[in-house]
């Protein structure tokens, strides 16, 4: 016979966590060993087993020529988006804008958020039509009227790159623009006052007052949108399809093609547990971005 | 060094005015303190000096010169502030060579002088400490000598002394002050604490409400303060005030009488409690309660006016709960204060009640 | 002090010259400043612009932007004289007016130049469901329109995604987000470490076993499915934040209601959640608008075309009607974006507490 202090916190775990538990299980760790399990089979369209194979562990190492181009693609793209937008200018809009008076500073952050408050569909349908090949694209109409351009320009088709960059940059952007202006308003204010009175102009208050307090901002923000952007793949997809041909295709979309338009379940699967096992490697890595003493602290209450 | 004038100096912050106009001139190599309550406009002031600020009317001048646009880098000042501002990245060397960057100084003299302002505060030791290491009071030397590297014409204090425990800003306040006559620099002290204006400066500035209660030495402020606000301000335990209306050669408090001289209308007597002592005569009352100060004992009586404070030296008590006394004091000693106003009156003098003869 | 004495150098300085300086590089690195930020402002502000003035003035069907110049040609000026009036306003009666000056004369312009334009004609999709053969009709062109629901289905099926979703996980998570928070246990710190895993987890990474996986239990093609997936992947996110929400509640009001006769499961309906109702809020209104906006999940579990949300509305209009009238896909876009930044305006305040608490300063 257990006491009632004991029935009573079994009680309160299933009622309090049970749920959350299940969910998490069901939905994460079943996932898991379904790609794992996956990987190892034909499953192809018919959505049916007929044998087991490691013909997709193979084809990653050496039979895919196709995804070199895919991974050097992924690295351009990561890297570009998020040395171009992410950090750096998500770190220069955050630094403007709360160098200039609130509400203006207020204005232009806002402004900045609108592509990561729009839906995706229709985010990327304006990118669709300012850069659209005729004339009627805006871009044209601003090249051809006001820049004197000849003929329209067709960035989908020539600079597909440059254009999945920026499209999700402007997103991106935004994370670390809000990120960093929440940092920057956390250092006390005294600081800047004393640089200023020590002899520091603008630039030189950026360079060793607020950079080196945002350290740990920046690699956190550094860390998780690199993830974000190796894993995302929704506004290319909607964008170019991944194309013209593989132009676009970076790997997380790769993986999304070969399952579910050539209809390779089990290859997908395999090239999937690659990309799971770097979200977790990178999940664990951002252990040491967060007060770990302050989230494990001890409740105070022992009475369950 | 320098000399600093605010003339008819205005400050707003939105529609705000925190300063309506402040005339002020302070002399070369002064040591002077802005005294007052928080929110009485002395730190907006200060961050006027330092540049921090811009002025919104009137005009701030250095050594005659008018100063009110230019930038705080190239004013030529050095501050302390009340959380000290040491850059938290920054060893103490960094920190108190921080200055002296930006002045283009050749390396090897800004070694040696920062070498030398952290021997002059005793933090030579320290130099490869983070700030976070040091204590509050090793930190506020820090402070100081990233101030004094750069040979400023004019350091400012605001608060400096106020997040550390007593003994050490005893320590701090000797070694502030022997420091400023050391180097002469004019030196701004900004506080709310009378003890520290008085003991520091050699000429406190008492503000009120963003403008000027009184300008003087602090005995000046003391003996003889301006109005009620100062002689509430300075002083502890606070004076005594007791109002009453003079007429006919003397004060009216209700059935007591307090002889004087040169006075008509309602007054209020101020009465600092270690200028009253027990006597066989004077204004009669009844002990209410006593506490012991340490070196000094304050007694709270009961008297026909109201409870006085009276302070006496001895760390004994003298006298218990309950007994009955007659209090006493100096009419020189005693402030006299035009109630209406709140003024002080000068020439005027008030005598403790006497027992009818 | 004996080796180098600290006294000041006489040196002349010339203080007009300084105050100059000040004051010409401190308007010139505010120009600079504000310059940039509307620099890169434009490829923003600009094409949202033009998809509202196309939703309510394009007739032709071709992607116009006349009627997007006319109204730029009112606006930027407007926006000007509010900034002068701002900077030269000496309070803010004189302000007040100001604007209003230039809201009056900017309404005049408004309606003369662009009024005669304006029109609610793109918005027929809200009452035509076959919108799309009326569409292309007007251009000759009889057959080939995609059979579309009526977008109030659309609409439903978003509200639905979204709202079940945001229960759910707002449940779910409070619960949970308290007792992590607040109660002892075996296993709590592993059981936070790993939740911080979670919470950064790619969960795209999972599209192809979560796709596999319910089409196993026959919840493929079923609203349901999908917002048990995206119940799952809003889960440690919420939690997360809830969790900071709930450490910042003060023990003492926890521990007098304890005192007061209140079980736990008491004081936590009772005293501690209508402490937390700014992290309600904000989670709520986050797992909303991620259902709202949910794009690639639900195109690929969604088959059927009275699934649809209205992101699959969006994108199919789009497919379908665009090159034949730019109009009414602004209009549907203009329909989707609202309410999305009608939320987002309006928690905002409490968007802004949630940030990403608990990481280092």
């Amino acid at each position: 016979m257990k006491s009632r202090a004991w029935w009573r916190q079994r009680v309160n775990f299933v009622i309090f966590l049970g749920p959350a538990i299940l969910l998490t299980v069901f939905f994460f760790v079943v996932p898991v060993l379904i790609d794992i399990a996956v990987s190892f089979t034909d499953l192809g369209r018919s959505l049916r087993v007929t044998r087991f194979t490691t013909e997709h562990y193979e084809r990653v190492f050496g039979g895919d020529r196709r995804l070199t181009d895919v991974m050097a693609l992924t690295f351009i793209y990561v890297l570009g988006t998020l040395a171009l937008f992410n950090v750096t200018f998500g770190l220069v809009l955050a630094l403007i804008t709360t160098s200039i008076d609130k509400v203006s500073g207020g204005f232009f952050r806002g402004v900045w958020l609108l592509p990561r408050m729009s839906p995706s569909v229709l985010y990327i349908l304006l990118w669709v039509w300012v850069v659209n090949p005729s004339q009627y694209g805006l871009l044209n109409q601003i090249l051809m009227t006001v820049f004197g351009l000849e003929q329209p320009l067709d960035l989908l088709t020539t600079a597909p790159i440059a254009l999945i960059i920026i499209s999700n940059g402007f997103i991106g952007a935004s994370m670390g623009m809000i990120i960093f202006t929440s940092a920057i308003r956390g250092i006390p204010e005294h600081l800047f006052h004393a640089a200023r009175v020590d002899g520091a102009g603008s630039l030189a208050i950026v360079w060793y007052i607020t950079l080196p307090a945002l350290r740990w901002p920046i690699s956190f923000i550094t860390i998780y949108q690199a993830l974000s952007l190796l894993v995302s793949f929704e506004y290319i997809l909607l964008l170019t399809k991944g194309g013209p041909f593989y132009d676009t295709t970076v790997y997380a979309l790769y993986i999304y093609r070969r399952a579910f338009q050539s209809g390779q379940y089990g290859y997908g699967a395999a090239l999937s547990l690659f990309l799971i096992v770097i979200g977790i490697a990178v999940a664990l890595l951002g252990w040491r971005f967060f007060d770990m003493k302050r989230l494990l602290q001890n409740p105070r209450i022992e009475v369950q | 060094m320098a000399s600093i004038e605010f003339r008819n100096v205005i400050k707003r912050f939105g529609d705000v005015e925190v300063i309506p106009g402040l005339n002020l001139t302070i002399e070369h190599g002064e040591f002077v303190a802005l005294l007052g309550p928080s929110g009485c406009g002395k730190s907006t002031s200060l961050f006027m000096l330092a540049g921090i600020y811009l002025p919104s009317g009137g005009e701030l001048l250095f050594d005659g010169h008018l100063v009110n646009e230019v930038e705080a880098r190239d004013r030529n000042v050095g501050i302390v502030f009340q959380s000290y501002a040491l850059y938290p990245h920054m060893n103490v060397h960094d920190n108190i060579l921080f200055p002296l960057r930006f002045k283009k100084t050749p390396r090897e003299e800004a070694l040696v002088r920062v070498k030398a302002a952290a021997e002059l505060v005793h933090v030579g030791e320290l130099l490869d400490r983070r700030p976070s290491e040091l204590s509050g009071g090793q930190q506020q030397r820090v402070a100081l000598a990233r101030a004094l590297v750069k040979e400023p014409q004019i350091l400012l204090l605001d608060e400096p002394l106020s997040n550390l425990d007593a003994t050490l800003r005893l320590t701090m306040r000797t070694e502030i002050k022997s420091l400023q006559k050391k180097l002469g620099v004019t030196t701004i002290l900004v506080t709310h604490d009378q003890i520290e204006a008085t003991t520091m400066a050699d000429r406190v500035i008492c503000m009120r409400g963003g403008g000027i209660e009184q300008v003087g030495t602090p005995d000046d402020l003391y003996l003889r303060p301006a109005s009620l606000f100062i002689a509430g301000f300075i002083g502890s335990p606070p004076v005594n005030l007791i109002r009453g209306t003079a007429e006919n050669g003397a004060v009216h408090v209700g059935a007591t009488v307090f002889p004087s001289e040169g006075i008509r209308g309602d007054v209020t007597i101020g009465l600092r409690p270690e200028h009253l002592k027990f006597a066989g005569d004077g204004l009669r009352g009844r002990i209410a309660e006593i506490e012991p100060m340490g070196r000094e004992i304050l007694y709270v009586v009961d008297t026909d006016v109201g409870h006085v404070r009276v302070l006496e030296h001895g760390s004994a008590a003298a006298h218990s709960a309950g007994e009955a006394v007659h209090i006493d004091f100096s009419p020189t000693e005693a402030l006299l204060f035009r109630t209406s106003n709140e003024k002080l009156i000068a020439g005027a003098n008030v005598c403790p009640p006497r027992r009818a003869s | 002090m004996t080796t180098v004495p600290l006294t000041t150098s006489p040196v002349e300085t010339d203080w007009a010259q300084l105050a100059r300086r000040a004051r010409w590089t401190n308007r010139a690195r505010t120009s600079a400043l504000y310059a940039f930020l509307i620099a890169v402002s434009i490829p923003i502000i600009l094409p949202y612009f033009w998809l509202v003035t196309i939703a309510f003035s394009a007739r032709t069907g071709i992607a116009e932007t006349q009627v997007l110049w006319r109204s730029l040609l009112v606006l930027v000026p407007a926006i000007i004289a509010c900034w002068v009036v701002a900077m030269v306003a000496r309070n803010l009666r004189r302000m007040l007016a100001g604007f209003a000056v230039v809201a009056a004369i900017t309404a005049v312009a408004f309606i003369t130049l662009v009024g005669p334009s304006l029109h609610l004609g793109n918005f027929i999709f809200l009452v035509e469901r076959d919108f799309a053969s009326v569409v292309r009709s007007r251009v000759g062109e009889v057959r080939g329109a995609t059979q579309f629901p009526s977008v109030w289905r659309a609409f439903w099926n978003s509200i639905v995604l979204a709202g079940s979703q945001t229960i759910i996980v707002v449940t779910v998570a409070s619960l949970a987000g308290y007792y992590l928070s607040r109660f002892q246990f075996p296993g709590r710190a592993p059981m936070l470490r790993s939740l911080l895993v979670l919470h950064a987890f790619p969960v795209m990474t999972l599209i192809v076993p979560m796709f596999l996986m319910l089409y196993y239990i026959g919840l493929l093609d079923t609203l349901f499915g999908v917002i048990l997936v995206l119940v799952a992947f809003e889960l440690p996110f919420a939690i997360f934040i809830m969790k900071g929400f709930f450490d910042a509640v003060p023990w003492d009001i926890e521990m007098s209601a304890l005192t007061d006769g209140a079980s736990r499961r008491q004081a936590f309906v009772k005293v501690v959640l209508p402490q937390v109702t700014n992290g309600i809020i904000a989670v709520s209104v986050f797992s909303f608008i991620r259902g709202w906006e949910e794009y690639i999940f639900v195109f690929t579990f969604l088959i059927r075309n009275t699934n649809w949300t209205m992101s699959l509305y969006m994108f199919f209009v789009r497919d379908d009607v665009m090159g034949v009238d730019f109009g009414v896909v602004s209009a549907v876009g203009v329909f989707y974006l609202v309410p999305s930044l009608v939320l987002y305006a309006a928690a905002q305040r409490y968007l802004m507490q949630m940030s990403i608490g608990g990481v280092k300063g």
